[in-house]
């Protein structure tokens, strides 16, 4: 049983919380985005996550059921939902009747998924420092 | 190792730290969709053989979220806590052992 692994787990999860506030980020910056390359207005973007094995420095020497179980971002997914109409008829983008198409996006709602991908990178991290704590408590053993 | 306590205290250390890597993993997966929290029942680990791998269980009861996951982050940050400490205590009283075995090697001389 080795406690590498769990570093390895613990970075997989700050990676993929990192990634989740990246997305959300896009989201907050992107919020009034009438514009894209795509066409039509920015469309909100969310993770998905799933437990994956992640490889530890010994990994083919000690396989079991311990083993590594990390998380991924197993896929972006992009709210398919039709834009929020707003009546703007000055507005460059506008269409005929004068409505323009804006991104159907809540910034109270991904402030607070920003505030749990935080709260979730943190607890991560607290894991790590506990791991290598008890790594060094190991080493201290023959001092 | 050294006699029967150390090798308990070391397949308790072995033990104290599968369970790490597995508030590790749950920790990681607070926000997976469906997964549901694994811990080891401590109470027949310790009576397992030393050498074999300690069984993971899905403990039952815990309040589940929407999204099919039950791993509350606060629980889990006590267990890292309680594993820290318990890691400490067991790796202290091996200190000791080896203490006590140096101490009689070098009848008393050099410590």
């Amino acid at each position: 049983m080795s406690l590498f692994g769990s570093l390895s787990v613990s970075a997989s999860g700050m990676d993929a919380q990192r990634t989740r506030a990246e997305i959300l980020a896009e989201n907050l910056a992107n919020a009034e985005t009438t514009r894209t390359p795509q066409g039509g207005p920015y469309r909100r973007k969310d993770v998905v996550f799933a437990s994956t094995t992640v490889d530890s420095p010994f990994d083919s020497e000690f396989q079991s059921a311990l083993d590594g179980q990390g998380v991924k971002v197993a896929s972006v997914s992009v709210d398919q939902r039709d834009p929020e109409k707003r009546y703007l008829p000055g507005h460059p983008d506008a269409d005929a009747d004068g409505y323009v198409a804006f991104p159907r996006i809540n910034p109270a709602e991904d402030m607070v998924d920003l505030m749990n991908a935080s709260r979730g990178y943190q607890a991560n991290v607290a894991a790590i420092s506990a791991v290598k704590d008890m790594i060094q408590r190991s080493l201290d053993i023959l001092k | 190792m050294l006699d029967g306590l150390s090798s308990k205290l070391e397949q308790y250390l072995d033990t104290l730290s599968a369970r790490q890597k597995l508030v590790a993993r749950n920790i990681a997966n607070a926000d997976t969709p469906g997964y549901k929290t694994q811990d080891i029942d401590f109470q027949s680990e310790l009576g397992r053989a030393a050498g074999s791998a300690p069984s993971v269980i899905e403990p039952e009861g815990l309040p589940t979220k929407n999204d099919g996951n039950n791993v509350n982050l606060d629980h889990q940050a006590r267990l890292l806590a309680e594993n820290d400490i318990r890691f400490n205590i067991a790796t202290q009283l091996i200190r000791g052992n080896i203490h006590e075995l140096r101490e009689a090697i070098t009848e008393g001389r050099n410590s």
